[in-house]
């Protein structure tokens, strides 16, 4: 009897260990050890119609309450894996680039260096820690007829 | 890159149609050819006459007596389904077929109790519950800018941060403020 409860004893510490082990791989894959999967899009915001891009259906209650345009349309929309401490360069519309290099994950944060260049002229430069699978947002810059919203997104990945 | 190969490009470079590369190399080359700077601002201002135009065109199109015509033809296809339900059902009351009365009360009921169980499975889920659930929250380190002004904006909800800049007034490149 004693032998069996020995056993028993034995099977639940290995599956513990073993859990435990999974659980512990699976924190580290999820953060520094994999890639970053970073998602841009480009919006362009104006007052020339109603129209809402259902595609950024995500996005609608932060637009809406941010700004105050009638119109968003999505014009390009990008996914891109993108190692650790490299730079990856997006083109936007008008010209603009793009330049997103994730530096770390800490505490569930992804943090990334950015540059919007306008032609060779650099706009900003930024530096941020974002909530993994969070959204960020760029917004100003002259497009069309209305003004340009760039949605930067991170995603740590495997 | 020379002018030969920039001038094809300088379209696609507006529309953001080339590679990042090949951006960089329109990009590079324009900022030293007097020639290409010239032209690309010149179908920079076109695009925005276009798209002015194209715009105003939009606007001005009078699509009030549309539904106007289309909505009687629609009606004239097939009337909905709830509309010959009801023709049916008075049909059957005036042919006086009682029989019938307890059956399709039973088909109604039992459509009714289905249609409100499908209802509820595939009600999406609510816009409120799907915004708490996000969380957008962002800890900048540090902003540089080469532009006129920058504004930081926070949606409350999504935690959702924007770095609001305006470039009307260029800067000189490379000549960056620090605005932390």
């Amino acid at each position: 009897m004693s032998c069996r409860g020995g056993s028993l004893a034995t099977l639940m510490l290995s599956a513990w260990i073993g859990c435990s082990a999974v659980a512990w791989g699976q924190e580290r894959t999820d953060g520094q050890d994999g890639a970053v999967e970073v998602r841009i899009g480009a919006v362009v915001a104006s007052n020339s119609g109603q129209a809402f891009d259902q595609r950024l259906i995500a996005l609608q209650r932060q637009f809406t309450s941010l700004f105050a345009y009638s119109s968003y349309r999505l014009i390009r929309e990008e996914r891109r894996r993108v190692a650790w401490k490299r730079e990856a360069e997006f083109s936007l519309p008008g010209g603009r680039l793009l330049l997103v290099m994730p530096r770390e994950y800490k505490d569930g944060r992804v943090a990334l260096s950015l540059m919007l260049a306008h032609g060779t002229r650099p706009l900003v430069n930024t530096a941020l820690a974002l909530r993994n699978h969070g959204t960020f947002l760029v917004a100003g810059p002259h497009h069309e007829d209305g003004v340009l919203i760039i949605a930067i997104g991170a995603s740590t990945v495997r | 890159m020379n002018c030969r190969e920039s001038r094809p490009l300088l379209p696609l470079f507006l529309d953001g149609e080339l590679e990042a590369r090949q951006m960089r190399a329109v990009a590079l080359h324009s900022t030293r050819c007097p020639g290409c700077e010239d032209e690309l601002r010149q179908i920079e201002r076109l695009q925005e006459l276009v798209a002015t135009h194209v715009a105003q065109q939009v606007e001005a199109i009078d699509l009030s007596a549309l539904w106007a015509r289309v909505g009687p033809r629609l009606k004239a296809t097939a009337p909905p389904w709830h509309e010959r339900l009801r023709e049916w059902w008075w049909e059957v009351r005036s042919e006086g077929r009682r029989g019938w009365l307890p059956v399709s009360a039973a088909v109604v009921g039992a459509a009714g109790v289905l249609a409100m169980i499908l209802w509820q499975a595939q009600r999406p889920t609510e816009p409120a519950q799907l915004a708490s659930a996000v969380d957008n929250s962002a800890i900048l380190d540090s902003v540089q800018s080469n532009v006129d002004s920058v504004a930081l904006l926070r949606e409350p909800e999504t935690n959702t941060l924007v770095l609001w800049i305006t470039d009307d007034v260029p800067a000189t490149a490379g000549d960056f403020g620090d605005v932390r």
